[in-house]
């Protein structure tokens, strides 16, 4: 079943060739094994056969049949989400993120709330006092972060599935290449962010996770969209990126005159050599297949660390700040006064990794401060659009290594000091930062661990990084 | 010892669904009956912009004369406090909506330093007393969420005096612009700042009235000015004004400048207009107060101050003066009935023009009726009480007085009368004591009913004693 496209899959499920209420008992039973073996999930549906009968009923949708799973800081009308935190840990949300909505419409099935750091804090989905999923290669080993669960779902599902993942800066990225699949971060503003717990909102992207390219076309082909609960998502329609990967298939001609450029500063010290030659490897095959690649430079991306780091923990520290106990989620004995109680929850409900940067977003953006961190920050931030726009008024897409690093062990993770655990994040934080779209593809292993081939692309051009990406795919899997 | 005070103005904006989200916004008795994931600021939920409150406010702005800005943006304002369902609140900080603006207030000019766009917090309930001495406190968000354009005036005044003036002014311009409720419980609240020479800054928070606004600065002033005078300072601080006792408490003293750490609110967009659009917006504007006074000074030639009394009484009395101009061409007589015997009676029963049954047409038959001496002024005096709380016509409540028209023979005939009854007031005028007139016309009056006028039944006399 793995193997299968979802594409096929959908066709014969809709045509009755295969009846999805009678596998619905084999995927409650994989996902509990699954969840015994891995720990992907923090909380797993319990009204799938429920879902599947109501279903049976319309026999349509662009996701008919598929079992959907979404990363715990998405809102499930119903469905417990915690956001990955203490603090939210019996929150079931009113009503459905925009994403979760459409997937129901259009058939999906949801099967659970996948494991993550604590509101998307971290690269490696430890931070967080629930599952800490294990990886599908190694299970000594981190599947990645902040979508963990998605990642080693995605990888370990043996019946049709894809996932909701979300990426601040680089949290779809990352676990893509851990676990050896793919992951597709969409423009900002593409996939309407209503109902998704906040991290840093003016970075925050809703995007997919798969097996395989199509599949994550497919998916967001339907979760993208403007939505007017959402200020910020974009108005330009949606394309049809299914059919712009059966382009491929018809004429590779598409693929072939593309341009990519390899950036140098994404080769740098810092990033593992058996990584950067297996890059290499995978941007030689594509030179092979007729696409030509140049090396340039984007110099800012030497501070886009941590100007990342510095916005994304201002707006951070902002959005924690309704979480004290007094709406939703912990509440505790009401003692003492306001200022009291609230301290006193806070202080209970978030984690480790939480309240550092709770506390590192209040300094950067305090007077006095503001100025040298904060507002510099977002200039960092504009410079940096303006270097992506500028590479991609020459290139269709760039080419880099996901991860610098291979899925590190648990053990060593736990000796990593925070500053050490956020430079893991060079390669992934600038793109975000820029808001363009990227995709991490497979692209081989290394001491039997995945590597991530990145391709990035300008804002919008999903279509042509995804038929990049599926070519690069299909050649791969050609050669091997 | 001089006094420098500046307001901040907290004004809601009567739109019918909140800033950020589409519940509605008027009131309810239910608590947290209007309320939603949104301004309740549950996890995953975002703000989307009411364009209705942004156009309102560009008209305030804009009747304050400030310059108006064509691309804004909102930020977060960040503290915690139980009203604030996400701890933080989206107003304007950097690039507000309008900037510099003025209005002139009896002759003296007051600055208006910005306008800027911002949601209301929730409400809260202290049981069993006030902000200082409740046994607990009970949160309502059904104000949370409502539009209010911030309004903060530069330290222009030097009264309490002043800033009533100014509010009154400020007041009567937004129901004239049509966005405001002022009846409204807490619709336009007002934080206060006020130094005295010698003295560092105190803020008064949360003032709702004009006449307490007053009394509040005058107390406050008062309080400065005594701890100066005996050698003491005044630290800043935020204090609070009892509606009860009518005297400030002090809330928190203030040892540097509240840091709210503000950044742009990320999940709005920049906000744009372009020319046409703001001219568009402008062009909504309806004629304010002050233009309102002088056009219809200029225009029915009455005097301003008749004019002043009739505008900023209320919107509605002005249509309904300029209604009654339609149908009756003394429009002096009209102004003068208007703003003071109709004013009066509107405001014996505490209630708009709107309220009442009586029409244009019906109050102008009256006016009329006077002027061919069908009836009295005083006569006219008493209708008008009689239309006012019961709206029948003029004519049927004459009718229904029983009193009729006295014609000239009649009044003649009374006349003589009154004079063969009251020899010694008719031989007192005769030897030169001119006020015994008044005593006959007043019999005269009394035998009428008060249906006679006095000025003929004066003449009729006069003429009678001197033939």
């Amino acid at each position: 079943m793995q193997n299968m496209e979802l594409a096929s899959y959908i066709e014969e499920a809709i045509n009755g060739e295969v009846d999805v209420e009678s596998l619905v008992e084999r995927v409650e039973r994989e996902v509990k094994e699954i969840q015994e073996g891995y720990e992907c999930f923090i909380t797993l549906a319990n009204d799938i056969r429920q879902q599947v009968k109501n279903l049976e009923k319309t026999r349509k949708g662009k996701l008919f049949g598929v079992f959907v799973s979404v990363k715990d800081n998405i809102c499930t009308k119903g469905l417990r989400t915690t956001a990955g935190s203490k603090i939210l840990e019996n929150y079931v949300p009113p009503f459905d993120a925009t994403c979760v909505e459409k997937v129901k419409k259009e058939g999906g099935i949801i099967v659970g709330k996948t494991a993550m750091d604590e509101f998307g804090f971290g690269t490696f989905c430890v931070n967080t006092p629930f599952s800490i999923p294990k990886n599908p290669f190694d299970k000594s080993r981190s599947c990645g972060g902040s979508s963990g669960g998605a990642g080693c779902i995605s990888r370990v599902a043996n019946f049709p599935h894809v996932a909701i993942a979300e990426s601040t800066g680089g949290s779809i990225s990352c676990p893509a290449c851990f676990c050896g699949v793919v992951g597709l971060t969409p423009t900002y503003g593409r996939v309407s962010r209503w109902g998704l717990i906040d991290y840093a909102n003016s970075l925050d992207k809703i995007g997919c996770m798969g097996s395989c390219v199509k599949d994550v076309a497919l998916l967001l082909e339907v979760i993208a969209g403007y939505d007017e609960r959402d200020s910020t998502s974009l108005k330009t329609p949606v394309e049809n990126y299914l059919h712009a990967l059966k382009e491929v298939d018809e004429d590779s001609k598409i693929v072939e005159r593309m341009r990519v450029g390899v950036p140098k500063e994404y080769f740098a010290e810092g990033v593992d050599e058996k990584i950067s030659s297996k890059v290499w490897d995978a941007i030689k095959i594509l030179e092979s297949e007729g696409i030509p690649y140049e090396e340039i430079s984007l110099p800012t991306t030497h501070y886009a660390l941590p100007a990342y780091y510095i916005i994304a923990m201002a707006e951070a520290s902002t959005n924690l700040a309704k979480y004290c106990g007094m709406r939703y989620g912990l509440h505790l004995r009401l003692e003492g006064n306001y200022d009291e109680y609230f301290s006193k929850v806070r202080a209970q409900g978030f984690g480790e990794e939480a309240k550092r940067r709770i506390l590192l977003g209040t300094f950067a953006r305090m007077a006095g401060y503001r100025e040298a961190y904060y507002l510099k920050a977002c200039k960092v931030r504009r410079k940096l659009v303006n270097e992506f726009k500028q590479a991609f008024s020459k290139f269709d897409a760039l080419l880099a290594p996901t991860m610098p690093i291979l899925p590190p062990k648990f053990e060593e993770i736990e000796k990593l000091t925070p500053a050490q655990a956020y430079a893991m994040d060079i390669l992934t934080v600038a793109p975000n930062l820029a808001g363009v779209p990227m995709v991490s593809v497979p692209c081989g292993l290394v001491n039997g661990l995945p590597v991530g081939l990145h391709i990035l692309g300008d804002h919008l051009q999903e279509k042509k990084i995804l038929q990049l990406a599926y070519f690069f795919e299909r050649v791969r899997k050609e050669k091997v | 010892m001089s006094v420098k005070i500046g307001l901040e103005i907290h004004v809601q904006l009567n739109t019918k669904t909140k800033l950020f989200c589409r519940c509605p916004t008027k009131e309810t008795e239910a608590p947290n009956e209007h309320t939603c994931p949104v301004c309740l600021g549950f996890p995953g939920s975002k703000p989307m912009l009411n364009k209705k409150a942004v156009e309102y406010a560009i008209m305030v702005a804009r009747a304050l004369n400030c310059k108006v800005n064509r691309t804004f943006i909102f930020s977060r304002k960040n503290y915690f406090y139980p009203d604030l369902p996400k701890n933080f609140q989206i107003t304007q900080y950097e690039f507000p909506l309008a900037v510099d603006g003025f209005v002139d207030v009896n002759g003296k000019r007051i600055r208006i330093k910005r306008v800027h766009l911002e949601e209301d917090p929730g409400r809260l309930i202290h049981v069993g007393g006030d902000i200082t001495t409740a046994n607990y406190v009970l949160v309502d968000y059904n104000r949370s969420g409502i539009p209010l354009v911030e309004i903060v005036t530069e330290p222009d005044f030097e009264s309490g005096k002043e800033a009533r003036e100014f509010l009154q002014e400020l007041s009567t311009m937004l129901e004239y612009i049509g966005v405001f409720d002022k009846e409204r419980e807490g619709s336009m609240r007002v934080d206060a700042n006020v130094s005295v020479e010698g003295g560092e800054r105190v803020e008064i928070k949360n003032i709702s009235g004009f006449a307490d606004v007053e009394k509040a600065l005058n107390y406050e002033i008062l309080r400065q000015r005594m701890i100066l005078k005996g050698g003491g300072k005044v630290g800043r601080e935020t204090r609070h004004f009892d509606e009860k006792t009518k005297v400030t408490h002090v809330l928190r003293r203030k040892e540097f400048e509240e840091d709210y750490g503000y950044i742009p609110e990320p999940d709005l967009v920049v906000y744009s207009l372009d020319e046409a659009e703001l001219k568009e917006i402008f062009a909504r504007l309806p004629e304010l107060p002050s233009q309102r006074v002088r056009r219809i000074v200029s225009r029915y030639s009455i005097p301003e101050n008749l004019a002043r009394v009739i505008v900023y009484k209320e919107k509605a009395l002005a249509d309904f003066f300029e209604e009654c101009c339609k149908y009756f061409e003394d429009y002096v007589e009209i102004a003068k009935w208007v703003a003071t015997d109709l004013l009066k009676c509107l405001n014996w029963h505490g209630i708009s023009v709107k309220e009442t049954k009586i029409t244009p047409q019906g109050f102008v038959e009256m006016l009329k009726m006077i002027k061919n001496g069908e009836i009295t002024a005083r006569l006219g005096k008493e209708i008008i009480k009689q239309y006012v709380s019961t709206g029948k016509h003029p004519r049927k409540i004459l009718e229904e007085m029983g009193i009729e028209r006295i014609e000239e023979s009649k009044l003649r005939e009374i006349c003589e009368e009154v004079l063969r009854e009251n020899e010694k007031a008719a031989n007192d005028y005769k030897n030169g004591r001119k006020e015994a007139l008044q005593f006959l016309i007043g019999i005269v009056l009394k035998k009428t009913k008060g249906s006679a006028d006095p000025k003929s039944a004066a003449k009729v006399l006069r003429e009678m004693l001197e033939s």
